[in-house]
């Protein structure tokens, strides 16, 4: 019978040669090097992956001893965190480091899946405050930061000759622009949609009004009178000032750049990558009429940006802690920075490159607008259970701005909901076991 | 006899197995987890055996309930819609006329087009305001200034409702038809003859001969529609805000984005439990309706 299912000439035996091939290629592709293999997972799509590729090669000709192999993940950020949480739930060694944003840190350093750096000793006050501070847990520092992303305010240089003294007065140069003869449709696009964008463009107007979501005891500050002014704040421009479109509560960052570049718009929040194409003529109405600068503040608070980028961290589980660390040494180096600033234009984190004259020879964007965003950036609330905290900022900051709830009332609700979350995950035993 | 028997369950024995691991094993296996407090992203918070906890929890949550009443009226109506509009489409489609057979498959193509894309396509049909959907409706004047779709409850139903009719109908036609097939056509003839009317034959032969067929189509739809997940998540993603958010949708979010293991396998095993009990209800409609029949 297992003849007749499973016979010398049949499909299936076929299959098994055919399977026990490719195992014996893989364990033969492992213990091909004679030094340490070191496992690297990020972004190597495009032209940063052959920006990376060109940095490790250089990395392993001056470290003979070390053979870096990329593994290949997800480029969206929900999925390349689920295959993380997966491997290192199993306990893999695999990849040795890692490529976080700069939300997960504190998830994975609780978690206890990536290692403390201290041992290592970076010298942290090379890079900004606030990406140090959102890399670190419990008092340790847990991942150096990569590459920064930052919130930017947009403005067409045409239509709007100078910077917005404070949020009312975005407000006015707003409308003056719009009821220009020939003027835009809208005063200012910004992503709206029910996903983390939209908390990242909240963080900005809370920040604005002096708000926060969370203080440093780990308390919810989001029912605060800051909090619902801020809010209430974004939803006048849609119903009231009408500056903005009621299409950006569906929109990322991709709808509002088209809206943008194709001149619809005086103003734009957005993240610093679409610049570079924004001044090609050749896909942009816009090349050479806008600037980006910091988005502006209201009364009792200051201007604030929302924190993005990337962070490199080791896994807790590797076997090569040490060479592992050097090749984060050599990825964040003011070289290779500065050279992802040319090649991708990624900001560097490291403060002092925004002096170097380098740095603007080689970003598109004008390095003291730049510089100046990332001063005021905050980062988004660094506690374990961010992820959750954001889904349920979103579904409230939505829920408010399509008018199915007041501010006052979404706002109580995401506090409610947070601290219950706050409650059923032992956050606050976990914020007292934090070093002082 | 008996070692006949004995040789039926051996032969089925392979295929009871299969179904024991792929279908019972699975289903335990959640089962168990549903006991648990089992958080991927958490492991301070441990493994432990909370007995019904999560459960608890589920009850005490708005949003599920509110996912419940979604998925409801979503199954509620757009069935009602797809069993008229199928039921028209199989009485035309029952007619003899020349190109019936090109019409029959025609037919079948939006059923045939992957759920995703076709929430796409209705998706680009409604997303902006210079979309077909306003561009169309402004031009018959139903409409006075184009609106935005997706930001307010009431009309993001409106293409997730209209896509799933679209796409479904189609299925619901065909099994009607088989269904109008199968009626002798001399009763049609005998109530001609007694001079009873198109609509006094509609109601009176062929709905009541089509009993099956429509029991069957609500058995394959209602069990389809309250497990919709691919159509809401791309058209609207379950906004504005929660408004939008079906039960599956709930429970993906628990169990995949959040990976709360033992929460999501909790609101899993729910789900379960109303589709079988609904499948029941409906199986032992089936299994009357056909005594009925029978005496």
């Amino acid at each position: 019978m297992t003849r007749a299912l499973c016979g010398k000439r049949s499909p299936c035996s076929w299959l098994v040669l055919g399977m026990s091939l490719i195992l014996l290629t893989a364990c033969q592709a492992n213990a091909k090097e004679d030094g340490t293999v070191l496992t690297f997972s990020g972004s190597a799509l495009g032209a940063e992956g052959t920006l990376l590729a060109l940095q490790l090669e250089r990395f392993m000709r001056e470290n003979p001893d070390l053979h870096v192999r990329v593994l290949r993940t997800p480029e969206g950020a929900t999925q390349r965190h689920q295959l993380y949480v997966q491997w290192l739930n199993a306990r893999v060694g695999d990849p040795d480091v890692l490529q976080l944003d700069v939300v997960w840190t504190p998830e994975f350093a609780a978690a206890g899946w990536i290692l403390p750096l201290d041992r290592f000793k970076p010298a942290v006050g090379d890079f900004f405050p606030a990406t140090i501070e959102a890399n670190s847990w419990a008092g340790k520092l847990y991942g150096l930061p990569w590459f920064v992303d930052v919130g930017l305010l947009y403005r067409r240089t045409d239509l709007v000759p100078r910077e917005p003294r404070n949020l009312d007065d975005m407000v006015a140069l707003a409308r003056a622009a719009q009821s220009r003869r020939g003027g835009p449709r809208y005063g200012i696009v910004w992503q709206g949609a029910r996903y983390e964008g939209l908390v990242t463009t909240f963080i900005e107007y809370l920040g604005a009004f002096g708000g926060r979501i969370i203080d440093d005891q780990g308390k919810v500050m989001l029912d605060s009178p800051e909090a619902v002014r801020a809010l209430t704040f974004m939803r006048k421009t849609l119903y009231d000032d009408r500056i903005a479109p009621l299409d950006v509560l569906t929109w990322h960052e991709e709808e509002g750049r088209f809206a943008f570049q194709n001149g619809n718009a005086a103003f734009m929040r957005n993240w610093p990558y679409p610049y570079a194409a924004m001044n090609d003529t050749a896909q942009s109405r816009v090349a050479g009429k806008f600037t980006i600068g910091p988005m502006p503040a209201a009364p009792g608070g200051k201007s604030t940006a929302a924190l993005g980028g990337n962070q490199l961290a080791i896994n807790a589980y590797t076997e090569h802690a040490d060479a592992a660390y050097r090749l984060i040494a050599y990825l964040t180096a003011p070289e290779q920075m500065l050279e992802r600033a040319a090649e991708v234009g990624q900001y560097p984190s490291r403060r002092a490159l925004f002096d170097d004259g380098r740095l603007s020879a080689a970003l598109a964007t004008p390095v003291e607008q730049a510089r100046r965003a990332i001063e005021s950036a905050t980062p988004r609330p660094v506690t374990p259970i961010y992820t959750e905290l954001s889904e349920i900022l979103q579904i409230e900051l939505h829920r408010a701005l399509v008018r199915q709830a007041e501010p006052e009332a979404a706002l109580r609700s995401a506090a409610m909901r947070i601290n219950a979350l706050v409650e059923r995950t032992g956050m606050r035993e976990l914020m007292s076991k934090k070093a002082p | 006899m008996k070692s006949e028997s004995k040789l039926g369950l051996v032969l089925v024995a392979p295929a009871l197995g299969v179904i024991a691991l792929i279908a019972l094993f699975p289903l335990g296996w959640t089962l168990w987890e549903s006991l648990h407090q089992h958080d991927l992203r958490m492991p301070w918070l441990g493994q432990s055996f909370i007995g019904l906890g999560n459960f608890a929890e589920i009850m005490g949550d708005p949003r599920f309930w509110g996912s419940l009443g979604h998925t409801a009226f979503f199954t509620v109506v757009s069935i009602s819609l797809e069993l008229v509009l199928g039921l028209f489409l199989a009485l035309a489609m029952n007619r003899a006329f020349r190109g019936r057979g090109a019409v029959r498959a025609a037919i079948l193509v939006p059923w045939a087009i992957p759920t995703v894309v076709a929430a796409l396509l209705w998706r680009f049909m409604f997303e902006s305001e210079a979309g077909i959907a306003n561009a169309v409706l402004l031009d018959l004047g139903i409409l006075e200034k184009a609106i935005v779709w997706f930001i307010h409850t009431g009309t993001s139903w409106v293409p997730v409702i209209l896509a799933d009719v679209w796409k479904t109908t189609p299925f619901v036609a065909l099994l009607l038809l088989a269904g109008l097939q199968n009626i002798d056509k001399s009763l049609y003839e005998a109530a001609s003859m007694d001079g009873a009317g198109a609509w006094w034959q509609l109601t009176h032969i062929t709905i009541p001969l089509l009993k099956h067929a429509i029991l069957v189509t609500l058995i394959f739809r209602t069990l389809d529609a309250f497990r919709v997940f691919d159509l809401i998540y791309v058209l609207t993603g379950g906004g504005p805000g929660t408004s939008t958010e079906p039960v599956a949708l709930y429970a993906f979010n628990a169990l995949l984005q959040n990976l709360r293991f033992g929460y999501g396998s909790a609101v899993s095993v729910v789900i379960f439990a109303i589709t079988f009990g609904l499948a029941v209800l409906y199986i032992k409609g089936l299994g009357v309706s056909l005594q009925g029949d029978e005496r």
